[in-house]
């Protein structure tokens, strides 16, 4: 190859304790390169990706930044050297200006330590250009859209003259249209010769944007490739191994059951709440799985989180199970047989330093209430059988839930509403951040309460999610329920241009 | 790679600092009894127990709202406005019975109010108990006036602070029933993995079906009966109310016994039992310096330090 690796990890091993979670790893990433970095939750990713960064230092092996030995387990000396990661969740000051965030923490200041506004603002001016970036450097970060956001992010490590940036899982957040502005973007970087390593569990993403791909498993760089010589059946086979590839294979080709069995659980009619959404009518059956997409801040959200109770709407009627609702907290719409999954599992769903036990029974105390006294051996037989229907690993109810995977939590999470055996189960993005095989596991679980008869509702903004999942589709646009479609019938393309619709 | 092979320094601190305080308490016993033999008498033991047992169930009472990220500044104050409360429902002849339960319902109806405010009008719970402080010890001082209300002639009222049962004083027993009580309900009862749950992750919580506003205010109901009790203990035992007794400071070494203890001043994590350990942790410290004959200046200093060395410790544990 031409040239030399901007960065480059060698025989990279890293032990924690009697767990080794990397394993005589090699690395590098050319200039102008766009490197995918993938693997199941657990393959060592995230390890990998912190010694680079500098944020740990490796057991064993060395890091080079072009061509010289990094210094190893130095996060500030190594983004001076150019290497910067933008991390999934947002490290922005949201109350702060675009200008202020690209320069937060080292504004160049004049005598006395007064910020040099003017400098400040000519140097951002100079990088927008350079890399074609379009910011309005005076917005408040908080109201941008999520893709400005990573911009604005991307914009922080060039002012930093990084070379090499990393992003972990960085279409997380960000709606269908969002992501091409967001390829887009990665594409000029890597025409001015900026080399990007890409982390992402969304095949599509990777297919479309990366050069070059590594895959992980179990600690170990199992395959590297470039992207062209390499097709997406075999991506998940080295990723998930022989046996889950099948299953999610099959997942796919499923029977669809619009309307599931006719009978009509929740009814929602001209449901508005001023200045948020307007007039959202739809039914959701017994027996289904109902799917509504958007972009982001089309109000999916406040709309599923008003059905639960969560919040309040002002115009409209619901009824559940043909009786009207109007309930003024969770409180009344889980007495009615209404389970939900938030979206964001650390912030809402889980309480992660309690237990898996404990974090399952969450949702119906009750259940294990004998007068004042809590039945914690009805807690732990009750912990134990969901551990095993759901297969976390490990099943060791005892773990805090902080310690498990991504995938696990999200069964934890989806599993303390299956006990309750919901009429209705509202999920919110149920499988964000989440790898391969535990989403294929969280398809099957929903699968398997849909031919139980419950009535599922899933936000979703994975559009792969989405033509897997459901057996109907709804298109949510600007707040506006914009159209419903039967999913055996309906091509992804069609639902792409509905979801652009208003807003494009 | 050899693993565990060497076990280094490193290994052994961060295996011990889960019990950092259980082994400088040992330590600090053992270095007072090398010191002053007097020290683990039984009588001296008895003796601290009796001493801390004011700020211990006041510390087991509140370590619920600390655990749900909270806290109770107000606890002072209601300690004396109780005793005042309890002294003029004496001075009406009323039955011990109502003495005792008109005591305890100025707590319960403090608490009430500051939980309620915190719960349902989402106020900052240090701003709001302060209040509450100003506004408890105000009232104290207009029951009860600047002067000291001697308690005379009433043996059934003072046995509960200065009584004394096969050697033990009857406060010891109290605080144990109290501290019993309190690790009962956190372990066994759901209010106790409410308390938890709700300070992991409360909107987690509250989507999970739970009242944790109703919560929330019970927990602070809670505190306040502790406090209401210590005053109903003290001014049993001195045979006097007065307004200014829990002087500022009180709710300090309440709040350092429940830190200490190694409950997190964030919430989640933490447990009554814990908290017995920081309070006997303090009451010892006070007990051996004081058989040393420190001088109160260099006592005030020296625990201070070992409170923050404790704490560092414990912290690495995590």
């Amino acid at each position: 190859m031409a040239g030399m690796p901007i960065i480059r990890g060698v025989g990279l091993t890293k032990i924690y304790g009697n767990l080794v979670a990397l394993t005589d790893a090699n690395f590098a990433v050319m200039p102008g390169e766009v490197r995918a970095l993938i693997g199941s939750n657990g393959a060592g990713k995230s390890t990998l990706v912190k010694i680079l960064t500098g944020a740990v230092a490796p057991t064993l092996g060395t890091v080079e930044i072009a061509g010289e030995a990094a210094p190893l387990g130095n996060p500030r000396e190594t983004i001076r050297r150019g290497v910067a990661c933008i991390y999934q969740h947002s490290n922005l000051a949201p109350a702060m200006s675009v200008l202020d965030n690209i320069f937060l923490g080292r504004q160049p200041t004049r005598w006395l330590g007064l910020i040099d506004r003017r400098r400040q603002r000519r140097e951002a001016v100079a990088l927008l250009d350079r890399h074609g970036i379009d910011l309005d450097l005076d917005a408040t970060v908080g109201s941008l859209p999520a893709v400005k956001q990573k911009e604005v992010e991307i914009m922080k490590a060039l002012a930093l003259d990084a070379r090499a940036i990393l992003m972990d899982e960085p279409t997380g957040w960000l709606a269908a249209s969002e992501v091409a502005k967001l390829h887009a973007t990665i594409r000029m970087l890597r025409a001015r010769g900026v080399g990007i390593v890409y982390i992402s569990h969304v095949l599509n993403e990777i297919f479309s944007v990366c050069d070059t791909i590594t895959i992980m498993r179990d600690g170990k760089i199992i395959a590297e490739s470039a992207v062209a010589d390499i097709d997406r059946p075999r991506v998940v086979h080295l990723m998930v191994g022989e046996k889950l590839a099948r299953e999610s294979a099959q997942a796919s080709h499923q029977k669809r059951h619009p309307r599931g069995t006719g009978e009509a659980r929740l009814r929602a009619h001209n449901l508005t709440k001023r200045g948020v959404f307007k007039d959202v009518s739809f039914d959701l059956y017994a027996g289904e799985i109902f799917c509504i997409t958007g972009l982001i801040g089309s109000k999916r959200t406040e709309l599923v989180r008003t059905l639960f109770g969560s919040d309040r709407f002002d115009g409209g009627t619901l009824e559940v199970e043909g009786q009207p609702a109007t309930f003024r907290s969770p409180v009344g719409a889980i007495a009615r047989g209404i389970g939900f999954v938030p979206e964001d599992r650390h912030r809402e769903g889980l309480m992660l330093n309690m237990s898996v036990t404990e974090n399952l029974a969450m949702a119906m105390l009750g259940r294990f209430r004998r007068g004042f006294l809590l039945s914690r051996g009805r807690m732990v037989d009750a912990g134990r059988r969901a551990i095993s229907i759901l297969s976390i690993q490990p099943p060791d109810g005892k773990r805090p839930v902080a310690l498990l995977s991504g995938g696990n939590q999200q069964k934890v999470l989806v599993g303390k509403w299956l006990n309750r055996a919901p009429r209705i189960l509202i999920l919110d993005e149920p499988t964000v951040g989440i790898d391969v095989g535990a989403k294929a596991e969280i398809y099957a679980i929903l699968r398997r309460e849909r031919e139980l008869g419950a009535a599922m509702l899933v936000v979703s903004s994975d559009l792969e999610e989405v033509m897997t999942l459901a057996d109907r589709i709804g298109v949510m646009v600007a707040g506006r329920l914009a159209a419903i479609h039967d999913a055996d019938t309906t091509q992804m393309d069609e639902i792409v241009r509905e979801i652009g619709g208003v807003a494009a | 790679m050899s693993l565990g092979s060497t076990t280094t320094l490193t290994d052994v601190s961060r295996r011990l600092a889960p019990h950092a305080l259980p082994i400088t308490l040992l330590a600090i016993v053992i270095a007072f009894a090398v010191a002053q033999p007097a020290f683990l008498t039984p009588d001296n033991l008895i003796g601290i127990v009796r001493q801390v047992a004011l700020i211990g169930i006041m510390a087991t009472c509140t370590t619920f709202v600390i655990m749900t990220g909270g806290v109770d500044l107000s606890v002072g104050p209601v300690l004396a406005l109780a005793g005042l409360v309890s002294f003029y429902c004496l001075q009406a002849d009323l039955p011990l019975a109502i003495v005792v339960l008109a005591g305890l319902s100025v707590g319960l109806l403090v608490g009430l109010a500051n939980g309620a405010v915190i719960a349902f009008l989402q106020l900052p719970p240090i701003i709001v108990t302060l209040a509450s402080l100003s506004m408890v010890r105000g009232s104290a001082l207009i029951v009860g006036g600047p002067e000291q209300h001697l308690i005379r002639d009433e043996p059934a009222y003072t046995f509960i602070g200065a009584g004394n049962l096969f050697g033990v004083p009857s406060p010891v027993y109290l605080f144990a029933l109290v501290a019993l009580v309190m690790i009962f309900i956190q372990r066994s009862t759901p209010l106790g993995l409410l308390v938890t749950a709700i300070g992991d992750n409360e909107r987690a919580a509250d989507l999970s079906g739970h009242r944790t506003r109703v919560t929330k205010t019970m927990v602070y109901a809670i505190s306040g009966l502790g406090a209401a009790l210590a005053g109903i203990i003290q001014s049993s035992q001195v045979h006097t109310a007065l307004a200014t007794y829990g002087p500022f400071g009180t709710e300090l070494d309440v709040i350092a016994a429940v830190v200490l203890g190694g409950t997190s001043i964030m919430g989640g994590n933490g447990s009554v039992a814990r908290t017995l350990l920081g309070v006997f942790f303090l009451g010892v410290l006070n007990n051996g310096m004081n058989i040393l004959d420190v001088p109160i200046d260099i006592q005030l200093i020296a625990k201070g330090v070992i409170i923050v060395v404790a704490l560092a410790m414990a912290a690495r544990g995590t």
